[in-house]
């Protein structure tokens, strides 16, 4: 009787474990169910969307929803989206834009970040979380992978990348590009002369096997197309570097009304004609030479941002290796992947437009189209025609 | 034994709640992250916000607090000047002196003007300002 009663509660016993165990292994696998959360819509403006991995359709993304591993976010035109980040790493995308989050792991209290993102399309600011925050950070386009030590870049991916390279001198109209995945990677900071608990950015943009480190602000590198090396470092122009603003923020673009009649819907000016045809036969790029920032060399160390006073952003002055000149044999044309930093120092004092706006020129100049871009191929490629393109009013 | 059934199942349950794993248990971990959304939801609380962390050094958080004051604000040219400071503070002059230049001709507050002096060195005031 004893052995009976014994041998009753020993299979209670094991019926009440089984069962616990039972219902715990169930409470995990909808826990492991559930989406992960990484980060929250931070700030949303106009059309955006959020496809969950696995879900047939998107649906409208709003301030403070959620946003989860594997997530893809949509933008739309004239639309924009900051994606804030357990860590406090923010991405935020312009418009037509697409970004996943594909890995993020992270432990706050052993200050460790593991995180992995794409943007298939469209333009993006990031900038990292937590400084003392140690782990990897990569973020990929369709053909670049962009290796990040606490740093803020921004990145342009499609259409949109092709027509601004296409207007820098670091790159020129006569590089082959495919619409569709040229990549352009530029870094914004901190420089080394940063202030505050921030350490100088560094990153590393790879592709076609081949690595470009960049650790100066307003550096540059364009990525034409798949299989193509990486060309650059170069300094991105400010021209350049307000097109890529306007992608990012289309909303102060429109504000600010330094880009008024854009007709795309994405925020995006074809570069102004500069009303002079530059050596490399394709008017309304500028020339070669200098960094085009004003206050001759432009950047801190290098000839001097304070007190130069006036924040021309005309026309980059003439000057400049040459290296885009045009070929006279009219010989089909190669990458030609820049050589260094362009024209520092080159700008004689007097030749800057200072004082220039980028609208400076007035209203009813007429706007050239950038090169034709086309995907990479063997054929040789004309000098691009220049097509009719909305007109460009001054700034008041 | 059968009444002691349902106390093994309080039992289970309680089990499995402390042995699920930390997602299950504990609270959003965004939650924290809706105050700096709420933040930028205004020009002032977004720029308190961002001066706060300026002071503290956080330069990277401050630029992103005001670029997301600048989303749902984009007409705000303190603000955008306020970034424009940052962005100077993060050794990116050239950034900056775009954004500088973009509000040119708009009424800004002196102090605004102020801060990004201090930030970014003496610069030339353009067009008129408040």
């Amino acid at each position: 009787m004893t052995d009976r009663m014994g041998t009753n509660r020993m299979g209670a016993r094991a019926r009440f474990l089984a069962l616990a165990v039972a219902v715990s292994l169930a409470g995990t696998a909808i826990a492991a169910g559930q989406p992960q959360i990484v980060g929250i819509n931070a700030a949303v403006l106009n059309n955006v969307r959020i496809r969950s991995a696995g879900a047939p359709q998107a649906h409208i993304a709003v301030v403070r929803q959620r946003v989860a591993l594997n997530d893809e976010v949509q933008t739309g035109g004239r639309s924009q989206l900051q994606v804030l980040l357990l860590d406090k790493t923010t991405f935020t995308v312009g418009a037509n834009a697409r970004l996943t989050i594909d890995r993020f792991v992270y432990d706050p209290n052993r200050s460790a970040r593991s995180l992995a993102a794409s943007v298939t399309k469209g333009a993006f600011r990031f900038i990292s979380g937590r400084p003392d925050t140690a782990g990897t950070t990569n973020v990929r386009t369709p053909i670049a992978s962009i290796g990040i030590r606490g740093t803020i870049f921004e990145g342009v991916v499609g259409q949109d990348a092709a027509n601004i390279a296409a207007g820098e001198p670091g790159v020129g109209p006569r590089v082959r590009s495919d619409p569709a995945t040229a990549s352009l990677i530029i870094l914004r900071g901190p420089g080394r002369g940063t202030q505050g608990r921030v350490r100088p950015g560094v990153i590393d943009v790879t592709a076609a096997g081949r690595t470009v480190t960049i650790d100066q602000p307003l550096r540059a590198v364009y990525v034409p197309a798949a299989g193509m090396a990486p060309i650059g470092p170069f300094i991105i122009s400010p021209r350049g570097l307000q097109q890529v603003q306007a992608l990012i923020f289309p909303g102060v673009a429109q504000a600010m009304a330094f880009l008024p009649n854009d007709r795309t819907g994405t925020g995006f000016v074809p570069p102004e004609t500069g009303g002079r045809r530059p050596r490399y036969g394709y008017p309304g790029y500028p020339e070669p030479g200098g960094d085009g920032y004003p206050g001759r060399g432009g950047y801190p160390g290098q000839g001097g941002f304070p007190g130069q006073g006036g924040f021309p952003i005309g026309d980059l002055p003439s000057g400049g290796n040459g290296q885009m000149s045009q070929d006279p044999a009219g010989k089909p044309n190669q990458v030609q992947p820049n050589q260094g930093q362009m024209g520092q120092g080159q700008d004689p004092a007097g030749q800057s437009p200072g004082g220039q706006s980028p609208g400076g020129q007035g209203p009813g100049k007429k706007l050239k189209s950038p090169a034709a871009v086309q995907a990479p191929g063997p054929t040789p490629t004309p000098t691009p025609t220049p097509t009719p393109t909305p007109k460009y009013p001054g700034k008041p | 034994m059968a009444t002691r059934y349902p106390l093994y199942l309080c039992l289970a349950l309680s089990s499995a709640w402390l042995m699920a794993p930390p997602a299950f248990a504990q609270a959003d971990p965004a939650a924290a992250l809706d105050q700096l959304s709420d933040a930028a939801t205004g020009t002032g609380s977004g720029t308190a916000l961002a001066r706060q962390q300026i002071r503290s050094g956080d330069l990277t958080g401050a630029a992103a607090t005001l670029e997301r004051v600048l989303i749902n604000h984009p007409d705000a040219s303190d603000v955008l000047l306020l970034h424009a400071s940052v962005l100077c503070r993060l050794d990116d002059a050239g950034g900056a002196r775009l954004e500088i230049d973009e509000v040119r001709g708009r009424a800004i507050p002196g102090q605004a003007w102020a801060e990004a002096t201090a930030a970014c060195g003496p610069i030339g005031r353009p067009g008129r300002g408040g």
